[in-house]
């Protein structure tokens, strides 16, 4: 029989053989020289995993460790790791994230680094620098790629309809009747007896083909979904772009451009907003042929290029009220954790990183557009050979003709508020103008904390 | 009983489509795992697989190299199986197997043993049944924290090590039935209460402890909230978060459901395989445990 | 007392010390990575006015009461079938089957069969004529969508709960119905159902406790959408504690939270004692 005394020890004994193990793990156990380093697109680490390789040669004193975890997990990962000191010494930062983290005194300011090093930030595409400069004035970050945002369109749908690539890309829009833009769509929605948009008995209420596919109802950035119509409508988001102090979600100009891009789902164009959001996202829809047009951003090259029932090609965005094409340009930088013990290293990687040798290698996999100007060409180049071509992603950045993410240290509050407030308005179970007083509760978050 | 009329065949026809709903899920999950991800969308009729592949295991189990992966709609990211089924392992028995018996040493306390304020205390073991987690877990977070415990099986499992309040309450309520007579013939014969507990009582109890034993292994292998707090790093991973991992790792906007149902079949086969071998045991003791 | 040592240690320090932390931090502001800041009552005050943390209190009572109501109505109608019909180990071991896989498998495979547009259930609606259901997106769907896959998994554990109380009830009392020439659903509503009671009053307390709880489902599904319709409380309160740094506030809603279990475990409890069985 086993005696109390024995189960016991080897309770103990199994309890501690796994906690030793655990404790050879660990941050603290690392060999000098050595950093963690995130990031959250799957389809970047083969091009990140070879900056490290090339990285190390040049700087055979320090080497890259490289972990990918998707979106979601990525940043809540990231706070359990600065509340556990675990966190990893660099990682990929995203306008909407770091001003918190700055503010919460968790990633390092490089001012200095960049000063002694003679960083030159010239080399950038235009604006791109200054968006990793926060609140505070500090510089949190070099950047590394940038986005901005198309039309994907399913060439086969266009062609059917008759619609050439010429008047995609020479689309008008206006708040009142959509323009030019809504014509197309209005053409490229089929409903399920095979009739467009345009033509007589067009039945509405069952539709095989949206003329116009959409992810979300954009929460408070509209990156994908509204930021340009909204823009190009003549309005922005906060005074003080991009550090707001006092947001105009209720804003006429802002309203009517909600208001008609509702309108979308009311013809029949586009999907309800609960159809929109169950289940599989806007792409997996977009390659099973149910919309024709959806628009998104740079980084999504790769994924509809594996779409395989579909050829999708790229059209501009539309020409406003303002009388110009405006899209919103964000991009991506790597920042360092305050509570690195690794600081050195990690500088030379993020410095790394934004240096043009890097940029190339990135510009080389043709996956997103690299921040280093002179790095363009081989992106376009690469991009070329996937069958893309990508000049309106480039033209409204060569132009001048870009916005910022609306970047704020409150960013998390402001999309508590502001998500579901669009999610309301898009599912029509309140009005445009009831954002006037969700601007109200977001106007009054801004205040309260600062 | 009675003769095969109308009712029953009712009754047979409603048995059979409750069993077709429970059953088919798991078909699903099994035809997507064995289809072509990129080929998917544009089949969702199907109810057999579609371009029927191994390559979701492939790529789930990281047999395939990055490119083929995101090739077949993967992200080239796989699940370090072997790694976190042993952490799944390590985790449940350990937690089982402490829990289980220091709830019983409890529970025989409070079942047997006379001592003051004994109804007391047990009373305030069972108001903490009613502790929601995310209460306790808050400040045990910190705890586990402060004890440099993040990431390691330690701050997994020492929660539930101890006891939880379910375990004592329901081993006190079968230990309470245990024929007295024995236990003072025992005691007659010069048996202290250690050794009346170790070879009297847990012997006799073998089936109820059996029982929360299987309980306590099928929650604490299907724990997700805990474990995800605590243990995110590869090393002390276990395969529920793996699996929630490995789903934000597919590809942004691309979902790959084929490696994803994969992914969930493979995290969910030990249990199933311990199913199989247990089943009528299962069953028969999660019937015993509703009745106090 | 080395009996009680080890549970003892593990019940003072992962149940007792974390409740009285936790209620400590309520009244704390405390962003976990700055020292806690005492303010008095300033949560509570807030929680009072957020109407978030109300509309996730409805939203949680709304799933349960759906979960709860659908799931027991279910179960006891399984556990009656298998009485009745069958005492087959496989059907027991396949009705039992998917609560041995966990939540968040359960979440994902009902998110991957119910989309609207490449899910197999709407297709299978299609087929009866019935047009595609955004179980997900549609706001009035979301949580009877969320209850409902819970159902689907806990159904059977419950049912052989049920089926387990079945079996204590002695079958003389059966005859003595069936020579009274009783109908099976009146010998059910009569007999069966009230005998019933003690054990389904002991279900109640324990799954409506784990359903007040319900958070991987959401978590992996809907993450509180459209339009909050899914912002249970301990998604919520996740939501406030690790994404926004707003733990003393999350303490405080669960101290809430806690508050409101009790109150509704001790009277169901009291339910269970006012009569423990009608049989004696």
């Amino acid at each position: 029989m086993l005696t109390r005394r024995t189960l016991l020890k080897a309770g103990l004994a199994s309890l501690a053989v796994p906690a030793v193990a655990a404790c050879n793990n660990g941050a603290a156990a690392r060999a000098d020289g050595e950093i963690i380093y995130w990031l959250w697109d799957s389809a970047q680490l083969p091009m990140y995993t070879e900056c490290a390789k090339v990285f190390h040669e040049q700087n055979p004193q320090y080497s890259v460790k490289i972990e990918q975890y998707g979106w979601n997990d990525y940043w809540s990962k990231l706070v359990t790791g600065f509340i556990s000191d675990t966190a990893p010494d660099v990682f990929t930062g995203h306008s909407s994230k770091y001003p918190l983290f700055a503010d919460k005194g968790q990633v390092l300011p490089i001012d200095d680094y960049v000063a002694r090093d003679n960083v030159d930030l010239g080399i950038y595409q235009k604006g791109l620098a200054d968006r990793w400069i926060g609140a505070d004035g500090k510089r949190y970050g070099l950047p590394k790629d940038w986005d901005t945002e198309v039309y994907f369109y399913n060439s086969a749908f266009t062609e059917a309809a008759g619609i050439s690539a010429e008047q995609l890309n020479s689309m008008t829009w206006n708040p009142k009747d959509g323009g030019t833009f809504e014509q197309i769509v209005r053409r490229l929605t089929v409903d399920s007896k095979d009739r467009r948009g345009d033509q007589p008995g067009f039945d509405k209420d069952n539709i095989k083909v949206y003329g116009l596919g959409y992810a979300d109802a954009g929460g408070g950035d509209g990156q994908t979904s509204w930021s340009w119509y909204a823009a190009i409508n003549g309005w922005k988001y906060s005074e003080g772009e991009p550090w707001g102090t006092k947001f105009f979600y209720g804003d006429p100009k802002f309203t009517e451009t909600i208001g008609w891009w509702r309108g979308l789902i009311t013809k029949g164009y586009m999907p309800t907003y609960a159809q929109a959001k169950s289940g599989v996202d806007v792409t997996t829809s977009f390659g099973a042929g149910k919309y024709a047009i959806t628009p998104n951003g740079s980084w999504m090259l790769g994924t509809y290029g594996t779409l395989k029932q579909v050829k999708s090609k790229l059209a501009r965005l539309p020409i406003g009220p303002v009388g110009k094409r405006m899209s919103m340009m964000n991009g991506l930088a790597d920042t360092i954790w305050a509570g690195t013990t690794q600081r050195d290293a990690s500088w030379a990687w993020v410095k790394f990183l934004g240096s043009q040798t890097a940029q190339d290698i990135v510009a080389k996999a043709g996956v997103v557009f690299p921040a280093v100007a002179a790095s363009m060409p081989a992106a376009k180049a690469a991009f070329a050979k996937s069958g893309w071509d990508v000049t309106p992603f480039l033209e409204p950045v060569e132009a001048g003709d870009v916005f910022p993410y609306p970047a704020n240290p409150n960013a998390a509050d402001v999309t508590a508020v502001m998500t579901p407030a669009m999610e309301s308005v898009m599912s029509f179970e309140a009005e445009p103008s009831s954002l006037a007083k969700a601007n109200d509760d977001v106007n009054q978050i801004l205040s309260a904390n600062t | 009983m009675r003769k095969l009329g109308v009712g029953r065949t009712v009754a047979w026809v409603m048995l059979f489509i409750l069993l077709i709903v429970t059953l088919f899920p798991f078909y699903w999950m099994l035809r997507t795992a064995f289809s072509d991800n990129t080929q998917l969308p544009g089949h969702p009729n199907s109810l057999l697989p579609v371009e029927t592949t191994l390559g979701a295991f492939k790529r789930v189990l990281g047999l395939s190299t990055i490119e083929e992966a995101q090739a077949q709609g993967g992200s080239g990211a796989a699940v370090n199986f072997w790694l976190y089924l042993r952490n799944s392992l390590v985790v449940a028995t350990i937690t089982t197997v402490c829990q289980v018996f220091f709830s019983a040493m409890a529970a025989y306390a409070f079942a047997r043993l006379r001592w003051p304020g004994r109804d007391k205390v047990f009373a305030l073991f069972l108001a903490a049944l009613m502790v929601p987690p995310i209460f306790t877990t808050l400040p045990n977070f910190v705890l586990i924290k402060n004890l440099g415990l993040l990431n390691s099986f330690a701050g997994i499992i020492l929660p539930g090590a101890f006891m939880t309040p379910f375990a004592i309450f329901f081993l006190r309520q079968f230990f309470l039935g245990i024929n007295r007579e024995l236990e003072e013939a025992a005691m007659i014969d010069g048996a202290g209460h250690r050794r009346i507990f170790f070879g009297l009582i847990i012997p006799m109890s073998a089936a109820p402890i059996a029982t929360l034993a299987i309980l306590t292994y099928i929650n604490s292998w299907n724990d997700y909230f805990w474990p995800l707090l605590v243990g995110q790093q590869e090393n002390v991973r276990v395969l529920t978060v793996a699996l929630g991992v490995f789903r934000s790792q597919t590809p942004q906007g691309g979902p790959d459901w084929a490696g994803l149902m994969a992914a969930t079949l493979i995290a969910a086969l030990p249990m199933i395989i311990l199913f199989l071998a247990f089943a009528k045991r299962i069953t028969n003791s999660i019937g015993f445990s509703g009745i106090k | 007392m080395i009996f009680i040592a080890p549970a003892t240690l593990g019940f003072v320090v992962f149940y007792i010390w974390p409740t009285l932390r936790g209620a400590y931090l309520s009244f704390t502001e405390y962003s976990l990575l700055e020292a806690p800041k005492f303010n008095g009552l300033a949560n509570y005050e807030r929680m009072v006015q957020d109407s978030f943390f109300w509309n996730a209190l409805g939203v949680t009572v709304e799933y349960v009461v759906i979960n709860i109501g659908v799931q027991t109505v279910l179960a006891v109608g399984i556990a009656m079938l298998m009485y009745r019909l069958t005492k087959s180990i496989t059907v027991r071991a396949i009705v039992l089957a998917p609560y041995l896989v966990a939540n968040v498998v359960v979440a994902l495979v009902w998110y991957w069969m119910l989309d609207v547009q490449v899910g197999v259930v709407n297709t299978f609606l299609g087929w009866v004529g019935i047009d595609p259901v955004a179980f997900f997106g549609d706001s009035h769907w979301a949580i009877p969508t969320v209850a409902g896959i819970n159902v689907w998994r806990h159904m059977g554990y419950t049912a052989l709960l049920v089926f387990a109380g079945l079996q204590t009830i002695p079958s003389y009392v059966y005859e003595a119905a069936e020579v009274d020439g009783s109908t099976e659903w009146k010998t059910f509503w009569r007999i069966t159902l009230p005998l019933l009671r003690p054990v389904l009053v002991m279900v109640l307390v324990v799954t409506m406790i784990g359903s007040f709880q319900i958070f991987d489902t959401v978590a992996v599904t809907t993450q509180g959408g459209p339009i909050n319709a899914t912002r249970v409380i301990y998604y919520y309160i996740y939501e406030r504690a690790f994404t926004r740094f707003d733990f003393g506030y999350a303490s405080a809603m669960a101290l809430v939270l806690f508050a409101i279990l009790a109150v509704v475990s001790l009277l169901q409890l009291r339910l269970l004692r006012a009569k423990e069985s009608d049989l004696a």
